[in-house]
């Protein structure tokens, strides 16, 4: 075996199993360097601080579904809701914003629509996560019935209209000045990448989670709380979707409950490449994160040089395939 | 000149060095031994061999010509095959359709032709005495009859070397007898066999010659004419063992366990007490019930009928965590399909079920794991290279241990132990055993499932005989022997039912 691919090796065998993911990462970072345009003054585009907060503001949506995400891959199962949840979410946020309920107090009004619009995200969660554990049918059936069911409650409640959030005085505008602010939306990204790596590496329920995941029988065996576990990772999902649906609507100004088609696969992108393994029991946060900065990563160094998005949609399957393919080496 | 010779054979996974600079050499026609601690390389040495595994140098000659097998139908085709201890059949593909899977030597066209896959497996089953239908599924079989099927499978491959790996691991005694008779028929035949194995008293009943390996490292080679046990397990040990024997110390006369009628699905009608600090072993033949007697105590089989006194109260085991709460422990049969989390550490799987014992407001804290840990881990002379690596890649003894570990992390009672001791080296079991003797001296009750006689003599005090769910015999380990045990455990039954 080569020097390269015993390094792989070791890597993926120990701790900082995503080692190959960041050296991805840093390659990436390197070729954009190197094809980044440059500016009148001779700076590369690519490191201006505007750019590199840029990427950072447009993975923060994907990002933060990619958290939750991570924790159900990990538990074995999948959630092909999150972009139809992502939808709901943005449709009860505008409507609720945009009906005159609390006149005089717009902060609160904002914290109602917010409250109203994730946590009845985290009950879609919880729902998931209860045929899930309870019914015992598959995650990826009871999601994707979801994924169908969610959309069609989002265009029902809207009545297939978007809810739009003008750009004046009203307290919808002034929620959408907030939310759509890069430090807030970026600042939300990085608190819930916090919470969730500790979460993760630092819990009871972050062990639970990879154990279900990696050997649910023995987890019986064992005694672990499955039915409790299950149902706090799907509503998690669930409420992050919901929180990444309230930037979103905040960003374009609108509910939209066609919003977040396919973001599902984007966050499932994410968290497999950062070296977490679709059939459970392996992953960190750390590597979804590292997962979703390459995408981004990729995604900008493609619109810098103009190139087509439907090239780009081309070039990001092959960089998933490519990743997983590394991963597996690694591993044998 | 010998049939297979594999010279300075060295094998790494991930830093830790499974084989070192290994020989081995195997003449036509014999069976020979392969023995070692778990962890001393033998499935790794038997995997290269069979072309399943490449290793990082080394060289192999079969019948004086070098070869080159990196994969296993680079072995196939001069006729090296290999069963595994786990089997690696289709169990939802026919008896047939295995035999012919991946078979250099049957045709297979574009159809699947079932009249020919039958015209021939039929020869191959009947040299290994399996009568079963070739369209029945590997998964309604028996394992002893899956195990038949693998050797089918590798005479119609034209086996002339085959290895064995842990063979009657999984197999009752009459299952073992049936094995050893199919082994002669291979000898007869001029298969040499490679007979990976940790059970001295089939190694000397089968075996022509025993190669030992430790820590990767080729030993030595013996005739076992010219050898004995001792001599074996300083090889394979490196130092001498002194067994742990059962005290004549008597358990108390304190009742822990009342069990009254037991029936579940599989158990009828199964009474017995159980006494503080008794080691209770659990005999019968696969399938008896052993291991559904385990689930019924520990609230994984719904219980029937019947009634179950735990220390004088009422007890309705309804699921592993609630039985846990009330004292009672299983380390289960397949530690890898039911125990183990194979991704992760060896620490991680021993302290899972007590994790509230090592967190505070639900946040771990690594320094009281490890205080939890290092001492168990010491106690069970538990060895791994580092206290973080997965714990799938470490050796069957260690795996267990971690098992026994958290098991006796939730301090219980009662301690069902399935078959702790299967699948491992000699020094591994020793620990355990000594460590069955230290937990009943301090007052715990074990029951103890084993398909090894020997074993249950050894370390019980009395011993429970099941078949087909009933209770058929109650000894004490001083007056039993392995002929009574059997007897009751085949014991056949006037009445029908």
């Amino acid at each position: 075996m080569s020097a390269w691919g015993l390094t792989i090796q070791r890597a993926s065998r120990s701790r900082l199993f995503q080692v190959p993911s960041l050296l991805a990462l840093v390659a990436l970072m390197i070729l954009a360097a190197l094809v980044s345009p440059t500016a009148s003054d001779g700076s590369r585009i690519f490191f201006e601080i505007g750019n590199l907060t840029d990427i950072l503001r447009q993975v923060s949506v994907i990002g933060i579904i990619s958290l939750g995400m991570t924790l159900v891959i990990l538990t074995g199962g999948i959630d092909l809701s999150v972009g139809s949840v992502l939808a709901l979410s943005t449709a009860l946020v505008a409507s609720v914003l945009t009906r005159p309920l609390l006149p005089g107090a717009p902060a609160l009004h904002m914290m109602l629509a917010i409250g109203v619009a994730v946590l009845a995200c985290g009950l879609v969660g919880a729902l998931n996560g209860l045929v899930v554990a309870r019914l015992q049918v598959q995650p990826f059936i009871v999601t994707l019935a979801s994924m169908i069911g969610v959309r069609g409650l989002a265009k029902w409640f809207t009545a297939n209209e978007n809810v739009d959030i003008g750009f004046g005085k009203d307290v919808a505008a002034q929620f959408a000045d907030i939310f759509r602010d890069k430090t807030v939306v970026i600042g939300s990204y990085i608190a819930a990448a916090i919470v969730f790596w500790v979460l993760l590496s630092k819990t009871v329920f972050g062990r639970h989670v990879r154990a279900i995941g990696d050997n649910p029988t023995a987890s019986i065996y064992a005694g672990l709380p499955i039915l409790k576990t299950q149902l706090w990772v799907y509503s998690l999902t669930g409420l992050l979707a919901g929180f990444a649906g309230v930037l979103y609507a905040a960003e374009n100004h609108q509910g939209n409950p066609n919003a977040g088609v396919a973001y599902e696969l984007d966050a499932i992108a994410a968290v497999v490449i950062g070296g977490t393994r679709l059939s459970g029991g392996q992953g960190t946060i750390i590597g979804t994160i590292i997962g979703t900065l390459i995408m981004g990563v990729l995604t900008n160094i493609l619109r810098l040089n103009n190139i087509d998005s439907n090239v780009e949609m081309m070039i990001k399957a092959m960089i998933i395939v490519l990743a997983v393919a590394v991963q597996r080496k690694g591993r044998q | 000149m010998g049939l297979l010779l594999a010279e300075d054979i060295s094998k790494h996974f991930g830093g830790i060095a499974a084989l070192s600079a290994a020989r081995f050499e195997l003449a036509v026609g014999e069976v020979h031994a392969l023995m070692g601690e778990n962890g001393a390389g033998k499935s790794t040495l038997a995997r290269i061999c069979a072309g399943s595994l490449r290793p990082d140098s080394g060289k192999i000659t079969l019948e004086g010509r070098e070869v080159a097998l990196n994969h296993p139908l680079d072995a196939q085709k001069p006729g090296i095959g290999i069963i595994y201890q786990e089997l690696d059949l289709f169990p939802h593909l026919g008896v047939g359709e295995n035999l012919v899977i991946g078979n250099l030597n049957f045709a297979e066209g574009v159809l699947a032709r079932p009249k020919a896959i039958e015209d021939f497996s039929r020869p191959f089953l009947a040299q290994v005495g399996l009568t079963v239908d070739c369209a029945a599924w590997v998964s309604s079989l028996s394992i002893a009859q899956q195990q038949l099927l693998a050797i089918a499978r590798a005479l119609s491959m034209n086996c002339r070397i085959l290895f064995m790996d842990e063979p009657t691991s999984a197999l009752s005694e009459d299952a073992a007898e049936r094995l050893f008779e199919v082994i002669a028929l291979l000898k007869a035949k001029g298969v040499a066999i490679v007979y990976v194995s940790h059970k001295m008293d089939e190694i000397f009943r089968l075996c022509d010659r025993v190669t030992v390996l430790r820590d990767g490292k080729t030993i030595g080679t013996r005739m076992t004419a010219q050898t004995d046990r001792t001599e074996l397990i300083r090889m394979m040990v490196g130092r001498d063992l002194d067994s742990a024997a059962r005290s004549a110390k008597p358990a108390s006369q304190a009742v822990t366990l009342s069990v009254a009628n037991l029936t579940t699905r599989k158990l009828k009608d199964v009474s017995f007490e159980l006494l503080q600090g008794e080691v209770l072993g659990i005999a019968g033949l696969v399938g008896a019930g052993r291991s559904e007697l385990g689930a019924a105590l520990f609230g994984l089989d719904p219980i029937l009928h019947g009634r179950l006194l735990l220390k004088g109260r009422e007890f309705h085991p309804c699921n592993p965590a609630q039985a846990q709460r009330h004292g009672v422990g299983l380390v289960p049969e397949d530690r890898k399909l039911q125990g183990l989390m194979l991704q992760m550490s060896v620490k991680e799987n021993a302290t899972l079920s007590v994790l509230k014992r090592v967190s505070r407001w639900g946040f771990l804290r690594a320094t009281q794991e490890k205080n939890l840990f290092d001492p168990a881990a010491q106690r069970l002379r538990l060895k791994a290279a580092s206290p973080d690596l997965a714990v799938g890649n470490l050796s069957g003894g260690n795996q267990q241990k971690a098992l026994l570990a958290r098991a006796i992390f939730a301090d219980p009672d009662i301690l069902f132990l399935d078959d702790p001791a299967r699948g491992i080296d000699v020094a591994a079991k020793e620990d355990i055993y000594r460590l069955i003797h230290e937990l009943a001296a301090s007052g715990k009750s074990i029951l103890l499932a084993s398909s090894e006689l020997s074993e249950l003599m050894r370390c019980s005090d009395r011993i429970l005989v099941l078949k087909e769910g009933r209770v058929t015999g109650m000894f004490a380990a001083a007056d039993a022997t392995q002929e009574t045990i059997m007897a009751a455990a085949t014991h056949s039954f006037a009445q029908a039912g």
